[in-house]
């Protein structure tokens, strides 16, 4: 079932230097797909396209077969949840309580329920000691951890990472990928905006993006090993893989080593 | 600096600590509207036994209301001698001829010396500054050493010592009740009673709850941006940029390399900030459910009352009197 239909959508700050054009994308519910790309090739905008937060130029999208426009974006909103980059930027309470409450306040969620829920999610992602806790006596990755659980809160069918990961350390990230995949695992839809090589191993489906461009929209495998448009895209290719290319123009050609270096690229 | 405290909340037990703040409020405007009304000397002792027994009962750290009223003492100062010379009304308390001779002069200059060079011994230097003000007048106007080159007269009337008093009695209260409100709430709950006591301010159209999410969020991010300023500090520090020393114009300069970066991040941030809450459902002006809930208890009740009866007590002695 389609969740996400985005039909030729072209988007620009200024007339003549476009910064996404006839971009086409569909993504299913329960999917797991990574929108791979450089900086300014559009993947930011694109998921602020998704949202209302800007409109697109040209171009057409639905959102669980209902298409985006002024009257509609508010209830749209209420099946995506973005979670940003910058942690510190998306913190809106005072304490964490308050920040995953926010947006089940705009929803309009009854008191007594907004409280089971924020108890809920906020155990779901490790966080419900750090309640009564300010954003500033919280590492990156706990501050990430609070804004998904404020998403999870408002229980949308789809969520987009939008570079979720890129300001914490190894360990924060590590934990938030693990987030994702059993969100995913539960039957959310996972939108990943990333430039991380790494981070598109764990999806479905990888849509590389170059200059506003979708330059490649195939499975994580087929895409991982495309050599000419991850180069294209300025995007290194995984370290097992360049050795598999290697050994294969050397002509060495070993059922058995290729099989053992794709996994060794799959488990990370 | 990061953990610095805002509106100087004092964590704390007590019965001022578990009323509503609308209460508080509410009894702090009634409250201050009964000290300006109060003129005379048996109601503002008794206000003064009031305000002892709010300290005492609410178990409020007696230093902490001083340093509150540290920074008015100039004021209260300033305000007393004004009234004291230009006040020319009721009877003649202290009529003074102040004998201006060389002696007298020099023993002035004694004083002062001694005050200058003691001051910095003594704690409370702004007093010490007063009295020796004070003994210095009172040298003039009484010791006559020697002939007098010239003489001036110091006239204090009856009315000027009274309103003097008043005044100063007023001040203080009010900056003690404010300091009283702003020890015993938290920021958080100052702004949650401040919206629900401003929100008849709607019929006028005025937008209490946007005003109060703006509050809000100014608190959320003072620790940040102070943090950010420190980074940019040390940052322009390592530039060469002192920020201890210099001129006035060197300071000046050191406080635009701050200044600047900072406003470039704070709208940087202000506007990912807008993007991340209205992909959350924020709506401005849409109505919205709360999380915090103000609960009205029996001694908000009482409060209230209290501070009705007092307000209403002082307007019937100000006119039966």
């Amino acid at each position: 079932m389609r969740i996400i239909e985005i039909d030729n959508v072209s988007f620009h700050y200024k007339a003549g230097t476009p910064v996404l054009e006839n971009v086409n994308l569909n993504v299913d519910k329960g999917e797991w797909i990574t929108i791979l790309g450089h900086n300014g090739s559009g993947k930011s905008t694109l998921s602020k396209l998704l949202v209302g937060l800007l409109r697109a130029k040209q171009g057409t999208i639905r959102v669980a077969n209902v298409e985006l426009s002024e009257t509609t974006v508010y209830d749209i909103r209420k099946k995506i949840g973005i979670v940003f980059q910058n942690p510190d930027n998306q913190f809106v309470g005072v304490t964490v309580r308050d920040d995953i409450a926010f947006g089940l306040e705009n929803l309009q969620v009854p008191r007594g329920e907004m409280i089971e829920r924020i108890e809920q999610y906020a155990q779901k992602v490790d966080m419900a000691d750090f309640l009564n806790k300010e954003p500033h006596n919280l590492s990156g990755g706990q501050k990430q951890r609070v804004a998904i659980a404020g998403i999870l809160a408002m229980e949308t069918d789809i969520i987009i990472f939008d570079e979720a990961t890129s300001m914490l350390d190894p360990k924060g990230r590590n934990t938030i990928l693990s987030m994702m995949k059993q969100l995913n695992d539960e039957g959310v839809t996972v939108i990943n905006i990333t430039h991380d090589m790494k981070e598109s191993l764990y999806g479905d489906r990888i849509v590389v993006l170059k200059e506003g461009r979708i330059l490649k929209d195939d499975t994580t495998k087929v895409v991982l090993a495309d050599h000419k448009t991850l180069e294209k895209s300025s995007l290194e290719m995984l370290l097992p893989l360049r050795v598999l290319r290697a050994l294969e123009a050397k002509k060495v050609d070993n059922e058995k080593v290729r099989s053992y270096l794709w996994q060794l690229s799959l488990t990370g | 600096m990061k953990n610095i405290v805002i509106g100087r909340f004092v964590p704390g037990k007590g019965f001022l600590y578990r009323m509503d703040p609308r209460t508080k409020i509410i009894s702090l405007v009634l409250l201050m509207a009964s000290a300006f009304v109060i003129r005379n000397f048996t109601a503002m002792f008794m206000a003064i036994g009031f305000m002892a027994l709010l300290l005492v009962a609410g178990r409020i750290n007696i230093f902490r209301v001083l340093s509150g009223l540290r920074p008015l003492m100039y004021l209260l100062a300033f305000t007393f001698i004004f009234q004291l010379l230009f006040n020319t009304q009721g009877d003649l308390v202290v009529a003074w001829t102040l004998h201006y001779s060389p002696l007298n002069i020099l023993m002035v200059t004694a004083l002062v010396m001694l005050w200058f060079f003691t001051k910095r011994h003594v704690k409370f230097k702004f007093f010490f500054f007063l009295a020796t003000l004070v003994g210095a007048v009172a040298l003039v106007a009484n010791l006559r050493l020697g002939p007098a080159f010239a003489t001036g007269t110091l006239d204090i009337y009856e009315s000027a010592l009274t309103t003097g008093f008043f005044i100063v009695m007023r001040l203080m209260i009010i900056v003690t009740l404010s300091t009283v409100l702003t020890l015993t709430t938290k920021p958080t709950d100052l702004n949650l009673g401040l919206e629900s006591v401003m929100s008849p301010l709607k019929v006028f159209r005025i937008r209490t709850e946007e005003m109060a999410m703006i509050i809000s969020i100014s608190l959320r991010y003072i620790p940040t941006l102070l943090d950010e300023a420190n980074k940019i500090m040390l940052a322009q520090a390592s530039r060469g940029v002192d920020f201890s020393e210099g001129k006035f114009k060197a300071k000046i300069m050191q406080i635009v390399s701050l200044l600047v970066p900072m406003f470039i991040i704070s709208f940087k941030r202000s506007d990912e900030l807008a993007n991340a809450m209205e992909a959350r459902s924020f709506v401005p002006g849409q109505p919205r459910t709360r999380l915090h809930q103000l609960t009205w208890g029996l001694a908000d009740t009482a409060a209230l009352v209290v501070s009705l009866l007092a307000l209403t007590a002082v307007i019937t002695t100000r006119v039966v009197m």
